[in-house]
């Protein structure tokens, strides 16, 4: 016979996941990053194949045929070779180019194909260069004149290198774990209105304590929430294997990361599912539920907010105070591991404050839950809360 | 013999079996089922219960009644521990009452409710499982033949009529074969038909040796079904004891009953007055003499009947609420 705390989380956990939202929530991953991976190879062949076969038609007579241009006489004969698909595009040189610099590129549509330009540039560059005086090491720089790497110092004045597509990671993994949370507790929210609107609260609390029919929900809803992030970190990383991104990750803490997502989330959890029974207990209609609740929403969504700064400047002062802050420490800190090393103490001191702070607001939550639960009819109020903890 | 037929059979053997094991497991004792005492809530300022002490004895149906917002329903919050009482105490078989009680409590709230999305099984799986009831499944077939919806197990809770959820609700709440069975307004919304059916319920668990706490303020029900009753008014005791009891304290003040034609005016003796046009009752004051009040009556109405009885619990009801 299972214990009632459990009979309610598996009835929780189980009424959760079949909901068509949750599901959604599931396969949207796969519904959008399948179809991406199936297509990119296509794309990035149409992107590449697409150029390699270009006509011209130069009316300047500096240009030479090489293994991707094919010299047209007249805009005639090369329109039919495109209409043909016996190549991809082709310019025409007018005669005053060489005043002018213009061209005219000639191409039929296509959604994926975009326009050679750099091949086109490299080719008359490596025409104009061909019978000047210019030696080959400054040919090679006209040709190539930027191989650009970005390099980032730290506050420390140490080098830090990072690729663009990095800087995705951190935002990625903060939306993920603000969605995942804030999801979530909104389900525990959801369904303790839902048992107040529909009637139903009384009967259970004729069959258990308040506290085991709370620490039930917390219990249902976060696996279902942990699912989700399992499933999503799960499909993420098989998308990841995939594809070209795989290096990428190569470069950062993964294992740091999924070790560490996994308490973050568990605590943040509960924190902002704590926090949200505290004003759903009360709250007669979703509305004033989700009224209540706005405060905690801003809260989740603040380390977003300030994303530019915590990217810009992982280990500055507002980057480390929202580490410490409870209700932004889960985002903020899975952000800045992927941007910087942030020191043991930092990270154990946030776990140690997150935990604190969870244990709090849980006790606060099962006190106004046992008190308030039964309450109908009356609007949230600041000032009633003492109330409800006093009773 | 169809097998459904036997099958029913020997649930029945097993149910009456059952019921026998647990009767003789569970503590024999001549202490009350339920002893409140001395209980006292507040609600801020406002005093909900004052003061409240009252028994319940083993097998009987007691009536708990009262107005609107007399505090019927907090005295039942109180008795499942799902509010706390400011003073008092409550006591189940003579122990102070623990969270293990509630499994062998059936309550069936006044303000109803169901999970509308799942099915009527799942539903009642569910309280089922909460109140650690072993074969859930057996337990809920028995009940919904017992209330005419076993065709309805699969289907969704919103796909039912109001009457019909009701009565799964009923089924919820004796799901687990209860020792007390606390039912708070258990025939409001009813039609005659299922009212009959709530009743009969009512009186087969009665007959094996079920306590039912009724708690209404139908006082005609509570009169035709109550061993006790504790009537409440303003959160303080007014009456209790057996029916005969407070009757008798009342047969003193007995009641008029005329069905007349014509205009009803104030007669002098008559405390009270249930005008309902064609039919009233007339309280009458301690002393009063009928035979003065019928001549009174002769000459404002035409009279077709009258009858003098005991007051019924409606009557007192309304006076002892007018007089508090």
């Amino acid at each position: 016979m299972l214990p009632k705390t459990l009979v309610v989380a598996k009835h929780e956990f189980l009424a959760t996941v079949k909901t068509k939202g949750f599901i959604l929530t599931l396969i949207l991953p796969f519904i959008i990053l399948l179809p991406v991976m199936f297509t990119s190879g296509y794309v990035m062949q149409i992107a590449t194949d697409s150029p390699r076969n270009i006509g011209f038609v130069d009316e300047t007579g500096i240009l030479q045929p090489d293994g991707i241009f094919t010299r047209f006489e007249d805009i005639g004969d090369a329109e039919n070779a495109l209409l043909n698909g016996e190549i991809n595009s082709f310019i025409t040189i007018p005669p005053d180019y060489l005043k002018t610099g213009r061209v005219f590129l000639y191409r039929t549509g296509g959604f994926f194909g975009s326009a050679p330009t750099g091949l086109i540039e490299a080719f008359l560059i490596d025409n104009l260069l061909r019978d000047s005086d210019v030696d080959e090491t400054l040919s090679d720089r006209i040709r190539c004149p930027v191989d650009m790497e970005q390099i980032t110092l730290n506050e420390k004045g140490e080098v830090e290198e990072k690729q663009a597509v990095q800087f995705l990671i951190p935002y990625a993994l903060a939306i993920l774990m603000v969605l995942s949370i804030m999801t979530t507790s909104g389900y525990l929210m959801q369904g303790i209105v839902a048992e107040k609107e529909n009637k139903t609260v009384e009967i259970l609390l004729s069959s258990l304590s308040p506290d085991e029919l709370l620490t039930g929900k917390l219990m249902g809803f976060g696996s279902a929430g942990l699912l989700q992030i399992c499933v999503w970190i799960c499909s993420g990383m098989l998308v990841v294997s995939l594809t070209s991104l795989a290096g990428i990750f190569q470069e950062i803490q993964i294992s740091l990361i999924l070790i560490l997502a996994i308490p973050y989330f568990t605590l943040g959890y509960l924190l902002f599912a704590g926090s949200m029974a505290c004003v759903a207990a009360p709250a007669s209609t979703m509305k004033d539920a989700q009224q209540g609740a706005m405060v905690f929403t801003m809260l989740a969504i603040l380390p977003i907010m300030l994303l530019g700064v915590i990217i810009a400047a992982p280990d500055s002062t507002v980057a480390r105070v929202l580490t410490y802050v409870p209700y932004t420490a889960p985002a903020t800190t899975l952000m800045r591991i992927t941007l910087t090393g942030i020191p043991v103490y930092e990270i154990t001191a946030s776990l140690l404050i997150l935990t604190i702070s969870v244990t709090v607001v849980i006790r606060l939550s099962a006190r106004i839950f046992r008190n308030a639960i039964l309450m109908s009819g009356k609007k949230i109020r600041i000032r009633d809360i003492p109330v409800y903890l006093k009773r | 013999m169809p097998e459904n037929t036997n099958n029913k059979r020997m649930f029945t053997i097993w149910q009456t079996a059952a019921a026998v094991i647990a009767g003789v497991q569970r503590e024999k004792t001549d202490e009350p089922v339920l002893d409140v005492a001395h209980l006292t809530k507040s609600f801020g300022t406002k005093t909900i219960l004052d003061d409240l002490s009252f028994h319940i004895e083993s097998g009987e149906i007691f009536g708990l009644l009262g107005p609107n917002g007399a505090g019927k329903t907090t005295i039942i919050r109180i008795i499942l521990d799902i509010l706390k009482s400011d003073h008092g105490s409550v006591k189940m078989f003579g122990k102070v009452f623990d969270e293990a009680f509630k499994e062998r409590i059936g309550y069936l709230p006044e303000e109803r409710g169901l999970y509308q999305k799942i099915t009527v099984f799942e539903c009642l799986k569910y309280f089922a499982n909460l109140k650690s009831v072993k074969k859930p499944d057996d337990r809920i077939d028995f009940w919904l033949e017992k209330v005419g919806l076993i065709d309805y197990k699969k289907r969704r809770v919103s796909d039912l009529s109001k009457g019909m959820q009701q009565k799964i609700q009923l089924a919820s709440a004796f799901i687990h074969d209860p020792d007390i069975l606390i039912l708070d307004e258990p025939f409001s919304g009813l039609d005659p038909v299922n009212t009959k059916i709530v009743k009969d319920i009512m009186l087969d668990l009665k007959h094996d040796g079920k306590t039912i706490i009724l708690s209404t303020h139908q006082m005609d029900q509570a009169e035709r079904m109550c061993d006790r009753i504790l009537m409440i008014n303003h959160g303080k005791k007014v009456l209790y004891g057996t029916l005969d009891q407070i009757k008798a304290d009342y047969r003193e003040s007995p009641v008029m009953v005329v069905e007349y034609e014509g205009d009803l005016k104030p007669i002098d003796g008559v405390t009270g007055m249930e005008d309902y046009g064609r039919y009233a009752e007339l309280g009458l004051e301690m002393g009063t003499d009928p035979q003065e009040v019928l001549k009174n009556l002769m000459e404002s109405v035409k009279l077709r009947r009258f009858e003098m009885k005991s007051p019924s619990l409606n009557k007192i009801f309304i006076e002892v609420a007018n007089v508090a």
